[in-house]
C-alpha cells in the first residue's frame, strides 16, 4: 500500500517538514522536567507545551464539542495528513486505524468532568473519526511499544483483504503521572539525555507526539507522486520468553527481520530505546540476519520514546530520509557499544538503495518489523 | 482456505464452559476468587499465574483450556496469539492508580505497571505455549463476531501460520472471555471458523 | 534478626504472591533469583520499592539490589544497618 501523506505533532514542529528539518538539524525536543507531573524524581522528556497545542487547534474548522489532550493531538494531526490526501474521510472505504497504549489513563488520576468511559481506548478512537465523519468502526491497536508498526501492519491487512481503499493511521500518546512513574519505578529511565547504542547508555527518555499516515491500496486507480514510498511487508513475532526483558537471542526480532526476506536495504531504523538489554538485543537480531553492515539509527534522542506514537512518527521520518537519500545519525550516541557489533549511523550519509525496515519490540515480548520501498521506476 | 474451530473456551462471571459443555460453576466470591477456584480446578502447576494481573490470569486459563490436548511443544513457530477486548487493561489501570494516588504513600509498583499494557495477556499465552508467531491486541467497543472471525482469519494471510489461539478477553469488574483455538485445515467434522458459529459460541 | 529474617519472608511472599509459600518454606540462605525462588528481573524492581516503602531506604536500581538481594539473610543484614523506618 502506497503513503498519500503524512503529519507529525511533535515538540519539533506540528507538520512533518518542521519535524524533518529539525531531526537533519539534529535538533532535539527533549527537556529536563522536575516537579512536572507532581512527580517526586526529575526526569528527561519531550512534552507538548498546552499553549502551543490549544493554540494549533483552535484554528481548526470549529466543533463544540470539548477534547482531551490526547484526542487534540490526533485531530490536529490527522486533519493534516487527510487534507494533504485529498482523501474524503468520511466516506465508507476509509477505515481509521488508532494505536495507542495508554489513550487518556490521565483521566483516572483527577476528578474531571469528561464521561467515565471516556478513559476507555476505543472512545478516544470513536471521538476522532466521528470528527472526520467517518462512521466506521475505528481499529485500536494496543501493542505495547510496537503499536505503531502493528497499526500499520492491521492497515495493510484491512485494505488488502476487505473492502476499504484508504486507511488513516494515527499514533499517539501523551505522557502524564501513571505513564511516567510507571517508567521510573521500572527504573528504565535515562538520569540524561538517552544515548542509543551508547556504551555508556543508561536508559530510555520518553516523549509525547501524535503521528498520521493516509495509506491507499495498491490496486486501486489513486494516483502516486513518482518517488511515493510503498509499505511493501510487515512481520510480528513473539519472544515467548518473559513479559518485560528482552529476549537474549533477539528470538522475536530476528524472526521478523527474516520474514521479511530484506534485500537492498539503505538503512535500519531501530527501536533504539537506549535501555542496556533493548539495545543489546537489537545488536544480536541484527547480526543473526545477516544485517550487521547496514547502517542502523534511532530517533529516540530526537523524540524520546514516544510509546504507542513511536511506530508511526519514526516510519514517517524514515520514508522521507529514504526520499531524501539520506540515513539520519543517531543523536545522543558518542561511542557505540553493543553486544554484538552494528553498524550505528552517527553522523547524517547519503544512501543509494530504496528501502529501508523500521523495527521495533516492547513488552508483552512483541517484535515488529517493517519493509518500505520508494517508488522508482527501474529502466 | 478453510478454517476451523477446534476448541473453544467461555469465561464468564458465573461459568466455565469448554467446547460447549458446562464444566465449573462457580461457588465462590466473584473476580480473583473466581479466577483461583479456575486455576486449581484445571489442576496446572505455574506459580508465575499468582502474579498476574485479572486479565493475563483470565486469558490464560481460558488458553489453557482450549490447548489442553495438545501435545507440549518446544517450539509453536506456527502459531500466533490475538486477543479483542473492550476495555484493554483498564482493571490494572484502576490498581496502578492507586498505588500512584496518594502523595504521601506514592510506591509505584513495577510488578502492577508492566500489566497496564493490554497486550501482556499475548505475551503471557505466548511464553506458556512456546509460540514464536504474532501476539496482537485489539480494542472495540464491544464484542463482535465478525471482528473476531476477521482478525484470527487475517493472521492466515501469512502461510506460514497454521493456528491461532484467539479470542475476546475482557476484563472490567465482570469477565467476559471466549478463547478460540482455530486452525488452518480440511476437515469438515470440525467446527467452521465463522461469524455465526462464533456468536453461537459467545451466547 | 531472626525476628526481621521472618517478618521479609512473609512480605516477600506477599509482594511477590509467591501462592501457597509459608516463610518456613524459604531458607533465608538460599539463593533468592535464579535456582532458588526462581524469582525475575520485576520481582528484583517489586524488591527494590519494598524496601522503600517498609524500611526507609532508596536503591537507585537493580544493579544496586544485586548484592543485597542475594538471599533473605543478605537483605536482612542490608536492612539492620540501613533502615530509616
Amino acid at each position: 500500500m502506497y503513503i498519500l501523506s503524512d503529519n507529525i505533532i511533535s515538540p519539533l514542529g506540528f507538520s512533518t517538514a518542521e519535524n524533518f528539518e529539525a531531526v537533519c538539524l539534529g535538533r532535539s525536543a527533549l527537556r529536563y522536567y522536575s516537579d512536572k507531573f507532581d512527580l517526586p524524581e526529575p526526569f528527561y522528556a519531550s512534552l507538548i507545551e498546552e499553549d502551543r497545542l490549544n493554540e494549533a487547534f483552535g484554528k481548526l474548522p470549529v466543533n463544540h464539542r470539548r477534547y482531551t489532550r490526547l484526542e487534540m493531538m490526533s485531530i490536529l494531526s490527522a486533519y493534516s495528513a487527510i487534507m494533504d490526501s485529498g482523501i474524503d474521510a468520511g466516506a465508507d472505504d476509509v477505515l481509521f486505524v488508532f494505536s495507542t497504549t495508554k489513550g487518556n489513563v490521565e483521566l483516572l488520576d483527577e476528578e474531571n468532568s469528561f464521561e467515565k468511559e471516556r478513559v476507555y481506548l476505543w472512545r478516544s478512537a470513536q471521538i476522532v473519526a466521528k470528527f472526520f465523519g467517518n462512521d466506521n468502526e475505528p481499529v485500536v491497536v494496543s501493542n505495547a511499544c510496537i503499536s505503531g508498526c502493528a497499526a500499520q501492519i492491521a492497515a495493510m491487512n484491512y485494505l488488502e483483504n476487505h473492502n476499504y481503499k484508504y486507511a488513516v493511521v494515527i499514533g499517539a500518546e501523551v505522557l502524564s503521572k501513571f505513564i511516567v512513574s510507571g517508567f521510573q519505578s521500572f527504573k528504565a529511565l535515562s538520569p540524561t539525555l538517552c544515548k542509543p547504542f551508547d556504551k555508556n547508555r543508561c536508559g530510555l527518555n520518553l516523549g509525547e507526539a501524535a503521528a498520521t499516515i493516509v495509506y491507499a491500496k495498491e490496486d486501486d486507480a489513486v494516483t502516486v507522486t513518482e518517488n511515493a514510498v510503498r509499505l511493501v511487508g510487515g512481520a510480528m513475532h513473539n519472544d515467548a520468553n518473559h513479559i518485560s526483558a528482552p529476549s537474549r537471542t533477539g528470538e522475536g526480532l530476528y524472526r521478523s527481520l527474516m520474514q521479511l526476506c530484506p534485500h537492498n536495504i539503505a538503512f535500519i531504523s531501530a527501536h533504539g530505546t537506549a535501555t542496556a538489554y533493548n539495545d543489546d538485543m537489537e545488536s544480536v537480531a541484527i547480526n543473526r540476519a545477516g544485517l550487521n553492515r547496514i547502517p542502523v539509527t534511532s530517533l529516540k534522542g530526537y523524540f524520546g520514546h514516544t510509546l504507542g506514537a513511536a511506530g508511526v512518527v519514526e516510519s514517517i521520518i524514515s520514508c522521507h530520509a529514504l526520499q531524501n537519500h539520506i540515513v539520519l545519525k543517531t543523536a545522543g550516541t558518542e561511542e557505540v557499544g553493543t553486544v554484538n557489533p552494528i553498524n550505528v549511523c552517527l553522523a547524517n550519509a547519503e544512501i543509494t538503495e530504496l528501502s529501508f525496515i523500521k523495527m521495533m519490540s516492547g513488552f508483552g515480548g512483541s517484535n515488529a518489523a517493517l519493509l518500505f520501498t520508494e517508488n522508482k521506476k527501474i529502466d | 482456505m478453510d478454517v476451523y474451530i477446534l476448541s473453544s473456551c467461555r469465561i464468564t462471571n458465573d461459568r466455565l464452559i469448554a467446547d460447549g459443555k458446562e464444566v465449573l460453576t462457580r461457588n465462590c466470591e466473584k473476580g480473583p476468587a473466581w479466577l483461583n477456584t479456575i486455576y486449581r480446578a484445571l489442576g496446572i502447576q505455574y506459580p508465575k499465574f499468582f502474579k498476574m494481573d485479572n486479565l493475563a490470569k483470565v486469558g490464560f486459563l481460558a488458553a489453557e483450556v482450549v490447548m489442553h490436548d495438545t501435545e507440549i511443544a518446544r517450539d509453536r513457530e506456527n502459531y500466533a496469539v490475538v486477543c479483542l477486548n473492550s476495555a484493554s487493561s483498564i482493571d490494572d489501570d484502576r490498581a496502578y492508580q492507586q498505588t500512584i494516588a496518594s502523595k504521601e504513600l506514592f510506591f509505584p509498583s513495577p510488578a502492577v505497571f508492566v500489566y497496564t499494557l493490554a497486550n501482556i495477556v499475548t505475551g503471557e499465552i505466548a511464553i506458556r505455549h512456546n509460540i514464536f508467531g504474532e501476539s496482537s491486541f485489539y480494542v472495540y467497543e464491544n464484542f463482535s463476531a465478525l471482528r473476531l472471525y476477521d482478525s484470527i482469519k487475517d493472521v492466515f494471510n501469512n502461510p506460514d501460520m497454521s493456528a491461532v489461539i484467539g479470542g475476546w478477553v475482557n476484563y472490567d469488574e465482570d469477565c467476559d472471555v471466549l478463547m478460540l483455538r482455530a486452525c488452518r485445515l480440511s476437515d469438515p467434522e470440525k467446527m467452521l471458523l465463522s461469524e455465526n458459529n462464533i456468536n453461537n459460541l459467545y451466547k | 534478626m531472626e525476628e526481621l529474617i521472618l517478618e521479609l519472608k512473609k512480605e516477600i511472599i506477599e509482594v511477590l504472591n509467591l501462592d501457597g509459600m509459608t516463610p518456613e518454606e524459604i531458607d533465608e540462605n538460599a539463593a533468592l533469583f535464579g535456582d532458588g525462588l526462581g524469582l525475575d528481573s520485576i520481582d528484583a524492581l517489586e524488591l527494590i520499592v519494598l524496601m522503600e516503602k517498609n524500611y526507609g531506604i532508596k536503591l537507585a536500581n537493580a544493579a544496586e539490589g544485586r548484592d543485597i538481594f542475594r538471599s533473605v539473610a543478605t537483605m536482612a543484614k542490608y536492612v539492620s544497618e540501613h533502615r530509616t523506618k
